[in-house]
């Protein structure tokens, strides 16, 4: 409850903040301060302090789960900000707007991560949307940031009709919103079409949002258009966000359903579908910017593998994908963003111009195509290994593990580019204190690969 | 005892320092910080035997290498008897060798003498890890890194090919060992899922007849490789292509005494494999004999040196095939005395003969180099085996135990013994005795060597000659055997399963007199044969193919290596250029073409993207209403 009502206050905060603070600096660290103030009251909750205690009626549940996701999502904004806000000032004139928006959308996020009532799944998506759609477009004077932004809006309006004829079909079948199994009078009956059909329409909508294939379109175009640092922001936190809600749907209302309807074949599909398209896609492309748009929906199939397998293993893998995914793909974007030019050639040299850069990316690439002793490779591993428990479609392994193979000839590209061939490598300003940034999100990598428990003791303590 | 981690911390920041900075620290300060670091170990050593002498054993354990739910493998050490009395030859030998390296590699440039004693230091650091480990994970890390630090020895003049060459050899056969020791350590794991020593002798009643035979025989393979046994022997030899005093270190206090250190540590597992313990004792005879006929031909000091090591080892293992672990460990320590005496004294000469190697052109050192010559001939009589000096005692105990075990091993073994002396007078009396036959420069330079290089060699001498006493039989004085009594521990559960026979007392003073006496004649037959030769003529017949070392070398080559290397060639060209290639290639180019085809879905147009979406959820949904007939359809055609 803390993080909702409080990143709703300081997105206001900040909305007015814009008006009497003219320098963008001071507008950073005021969004700074918000965050921590956020993150330090969200961990108070995890103990049991509350500061509001509002009757949700069943609405919300604030299980550990959805709390230690809304630090990781927290923590990740502030790593985000405080890495890349110099790039968030740079989009436009409206930095306090942007910091405010941002702030919206962890609103949705932290409403997303504890709802049980189908009604606030839509609205903790929605408040988590349509922020979204603005920064998309916050390059205003650029017309692909106006095209992306307005693409994203009508299929993102596509998809949110879907969810709400699934609610709709689940409502009028059972006659609740409530995603507790054991509220529901429908169990005693069996499970009715009508219900199965608004599941399965929920089930694309969602898919749509984590952007697995075939619902995957707008993620290219849009990632590819929006101003850099915001799709570093859409591709982590709001992403990672999405498969929670995914993960918390299919953990209550598919669970029990799942006795009488199989779920599995349908996941399979869509998984190596992404799979697929994802790391097949990525391999062609010119620009790093638009392969890591296809390499987030390649890094979405692995995530899938959580809501195909839906146990103990998944749950605390998805929290730890999360992580690990967020923070990488952060730091590659941190430096992305520095590059005066986004292709692979522009990277040629830069382990020359700026060594700390280069290996702090090369250990962000590292993690994202799994390889041990940086976090992404145990991400992986409890995604796998979740499967491997269920006993179910275990090729899906063998598949994944080749297109996580694949993966590694797009990300080495850019390894590759800095480090064996020659050129100017050319870079914005590079700020001492954002290589020491980068030095401690590379540190904390290799940690979580090392010891993967410290995220995971925290779902337990 | 919270000292016990500095035994390895010292080597390790000494290698450190030397190793980080070898260009801006200059030469004697190099020389300080190696040697003072292994002097360091060398004195916690002591401390450490006296703890464990008062209070037994100690295990102590720092942090989990490895934590997988119930599977944990602690970074331990553990010291005991028999670890301790290690870590006094080590460090103690290792600590004269340091200091006599300091004037012996003074030619080199500070960064390569900064480079030489990094090395040394890693090399002894290994081998402390090897022996203090208290499981077989952490014996194994220090035995890869003794294999790793020979390599870089023997190879530390790497600008001559000849001795790359033999520095990978060196590696190449230890690898061999290596697999034999990584597959035991596998097969305990499989079977006890634990490698600590402690609970693997603990719990063997969970091993087969046939996986004690099995393990044993792969450790031994481990063994055969460390420390140079046939047929993985031939390593050593040519390890000689390093400095000398890294000859002094590998034979004498590291590296070839880590198979032996191993088999007694697992003795428990060896006593309770008769077949192995049979094979061991075999191997370790024919090492014995095979190497001392080489050794009677040689012409290099080193090479002749390098065989009687190996021969000796050979010993060593018939001691711990014949189940007599404190003899094994016994001539351990005094071999690695005279051994380390030999080379030291081998070095000093070489030093005086401006890198001359060949005892053909040496004669009549005794008196340019007094000093080396005394201590030299000390060592000499110490292998020999001529009481009392220290290598009599040892090497009377092992075959003793031979004797119990099958009366040939031990007549085999006193012929070896025999043919030591031969070999090691041959050496003494061409190099030391007789007429200068080098040229007349190297003639106007001999000099004694430096007291940093003639001290260690007094003191291994002193060494050399009272190192037996710990270590008197039965039959000279009840209850003297010190290093028997120390050791015990160790061996109490060998002894408990194995039934033990004396021999009776007249047999033993029969043959320690009579071994004793015979080896005097040959020491008498061969000094006033070589002290008066002259002329060498060309050898012929079995002198020739002794010279020639048995032609094992290019037997290996013949046999193993060229067919090796043309089915290599034969993959290369055909397996690897046409199929692999062809098919990574292909898979490749197929992942780059679909990459090309699948970009065309994304073609901007939000309208067909919608369409895409509507025509997906359509078929997922068809396919989600019927998967009962497409799993049955599936299950059709797989």
């Amino acid at each position: 409850m803390n993080a909702i009502i409080l990143s709703a206050i300081l997105g206001v905060i900040m909305m007015f903040s814009g008006i009497w603070v003219n320098n963008k600096a001071t507008l950073r660290w005021i969004a700074l301060a918000g965050l921590l103030v956020l993150l330090i009251s969200n961990i108070a909750e995890m103990y049991g302090y509350r500061i509001w205690n509002v009757n949700v009626h069943n609405m919300l549940y604030f299980d550990r789960f959805g709390l230690l996701f809304n630090s990781v999502a927290i923590g990740s904004t502030f790593i985000f900000v405080a890495l890349s806000g110099s790039d968030i000032n740079r989009v436009g004139k409206y930095a306090a707007e942007y910091y405010t928006l941002i702030f919206f959308v962890l609103t949705g996020i932290t409403i997303i991560s504890v709802y049980t009532s189908l009604l606030m799944l839509f609205l903790g998506i929605e408040i988590m949307s349509i922020p979204l759609y603005i920064l998309t477009g916050s390059d205003k004077r650029n017309l692909k940031s106006n095209e992306a932004s307005l693409k994203y809006f009508l299929m993102g309006a596509f998809s949110t009709g879907l969810m709400l004829m699934g609610i709709t079909l689940i409502y009028g079948a059972t006659g609740s919103f409530s995603i507790e199994v054991l509220n529901n009078p429908a169990i005693a009956q069996g499970v009715s079409f009508l219900e199965i059909t608004g599941m399965l329409f929920l089930l694309v909508s969602m898919a749509f949002k984590v952007s697995a294939a075939p619902f995957h379109f707008w993620t290219p175009d849009v990632y590819d258009g929006a101003p850099g640092v915001f799709t570093s922001f859409m591709a982590t936190v709001v992403k990672a966000a999405a498969f929670i809600a995914f993960v918390k749907l299919f953990d209550a209302r598919m669970s029990y359903s799942s006795a009488v309807v199989d779920w599995k074949m349908l996941l399979c599909i869509l998984i190596i579908a992404t799979l697929l398209i994802g790391n097949i896609t990525a391999v062609f492309q010119q620009s790093v910017k638009r392969m890591l748009a296809y390499s987030s929906i390649a890094q979405a199939g692995f995530m899938l593998f959580a809501v195909f397998s839906m146990n103990e293993m998944a749950k605390e893998g998805i929290i730890f994908y999360a992580v690990s995914y967020s923070l990488a793909t952060i730091g590659v974007f941190a430096v992305l963003l520095k590059m005066k030019d986004f292709t692979f050639e522009g990277y040629n040299g830069l382990a020359k111009s700026q060594p700390v850069l280069a290996f702090a990316n090369t250990v962000f690439l590292l993690s994202l195509a799994g390889i041990p002793l940086t976090a992404g490779f145990f991400a992986k591993y409890f995604m796998l290994a979740s499967v491997i428990q269920t006993g179910h479609y275990l090729w899906m392994v063998i598949v994944a593990v080749l297109f996580a193979a694949v993966s590694v000839y797009y990300y080495f590209r850019v390894i590759q580019a800095m480090y064996f061939k020659t050129g100017e490598g050319e870079t914005e300003n590079i700020h001492p204190g954002f290589k020491t940034g980068l030095i401690i999100l590379t540190v904390i990598i290799i940690l979580l690969g090392v010891a993967p428990n410290l995220i995971i003791n925290f779902l337990y303590f | 005892m919270n000292l016990i981690y500095l035994v390895p911390l010292f080597p390790l920041l000494g290698f450190l320092i030397n190793g980080l900075f070898r260009k801006s620290l200059s030469k004697s300060l190099i020389g300080i910080i190696g040697s003072g670091a292994i002097l360091a170990s060398f004195i916690v050593s002591i401390i450490l035997f006296n703890d464990v002498r008062t209070n037994g054993s100690m295990i102590v354990s720092y942090f989990n290498l490895l934590d997988i739910e119930a599977f944990k493998i602690p970074f331990a050490f553990q010291i005991d008897q028999l670890s301790v009395i290690f870590l006094l030859i080590i460090t103690g030998i290792g600590f004269l060798i340091h200091v006599y390296s300091t004037a012996y590699m003074n030619d080199e440039t500070n960064e390569h003498f900064g480079r030489y004693f990094s090395y040394l230091n890693l090399f002894v650091f290994s081998m402390l890890l090897l022996v203090m480990g208290a499981n077989y994970v952490i014996m194994f890390i220090g035995w890869e890194g003794v294999g790793l630090c020979s390599y870089l020895l023997i190879g530390f003049w790497f600008k001559n090919n000849t001795y790359n060459y033999a520095a990978k050899k060196a590696f190449v056969m230890n690898r061999i060992g290596d697999l034999g020791f990584l597959l035991a350590v596998f097969w305990i794991l499989a079977k006890l899922g634990t490698v600590n020593y402690g609970e693997v002798f603990a719990s063997t009643v969970k091993f087969s007849a046939s996986d004690i035979t099995g393990i044993t025989l792969l450790l031994f393979v481990g063994a055969c490789g460390k420390s140079a046994q046939i047929p993985l022997y031939t390593w050593l030899p040519d390890a000689m292509a390093g400095p000398t005093p890294v000859s002094a270190l590998i034979h004498a206090a590291t590296m070839v005494t880590a198979g032996i250190y191993m088999i007694a540590r697992s003795n428990v597992l060896y006593t309770m494999a008769p077949f192995t313990q049979t094979v061991v004792a075999i191997i370790g005879l024919a090492t014995a004999l095979f190497a001392a006929t080489i050794a009677l031909k040689q012409n290099d000091i080193k090479k002749v040196l390098a065989y009687s090591t190996v021969s000796q080892l050979g010993y060593m293992f018939l001691g711990l095939g014949a189940g007599a672990y404190t003899g094994a460990v016994f001539h351990v320590m005094t071999h690695a005395f005279f051994k380390a005496l030999l080379f030291l004294g081998a070095g000093s000469v070489i030093h005086a003969m401006h890198h001359e190697q060949d005892i053909r052109n040496m004669g009549g050192l005794k008196k340019h180099l007094p000093i080396t010559h005394i201590s030299f001939l000390l060592a000499c009589l110490a292998i020999s085996g001529v009481p009392p000096f220290s290598g009599f005692f040892s090497k009377d105990e092992i075959l003793a135990a031979a004797y119990l075990k099958n009366p040939i091993f031990y007549y085999l073994g006193a012929i070896g013994a025999l043919m030591t002396a031969f070999y090691m007078f041959r050496l003494y009396a061409l190099t030391f005795l007789g007429k200068f036959r080098g040229t007349e420069e190297q003639h106007h330079h001999l000099h004694e060597s430096p007291s940093a290089m003639t001290i260690p060699l007094i003191v291994l001498a002193i060494l050399s000659v009272v190192g037996g006493f710990i270590g008197i039989p039965e039959i000279f004085a009840p209850d003297a055997h010190m290093l028997e009594k120390f050791l015990h521990p160790i061996f109490a559960q060998s002894d408990s399963i194995k039934e033990l026979h004396h021999l009776d007392r007249s047999t033993e003073w029969m043959m320690m007199g009579g071994v004793s006496v015979l080896i005097i004649v040959v020491i008498i037959i061969a000094w006033r044969k070589y002290s008066r030769t002259e002329q060498f003529v060309a050898s012929h017949g079995i002198a020739r193919t002794l010279e020639n070392k048995w032609y094992v070398d290019e037997l290996y080559d013949n046999v193993i290596v060229r067919p090796v290397t043309g089915l290599g060639s034969v993959l290369k060209n055909v397996v690897e250029k046409a199929g692999i290639d062809g098919a990574v290639n292909g898979v490749g180019r197929f992942v780059h073409y679909s990459s090309r085809q699948l970009r065309l879905l994304q073609s901007g147009q939000v309208g067909n993207y919608i369409l895409f979406m509507v025509l997906s959820i359509v078929v997922l949904f068809l396919v989600f209403w019927n998967q009962p007939q497409i799993a049955h359809f599936l299950e059709k055609i797989f």
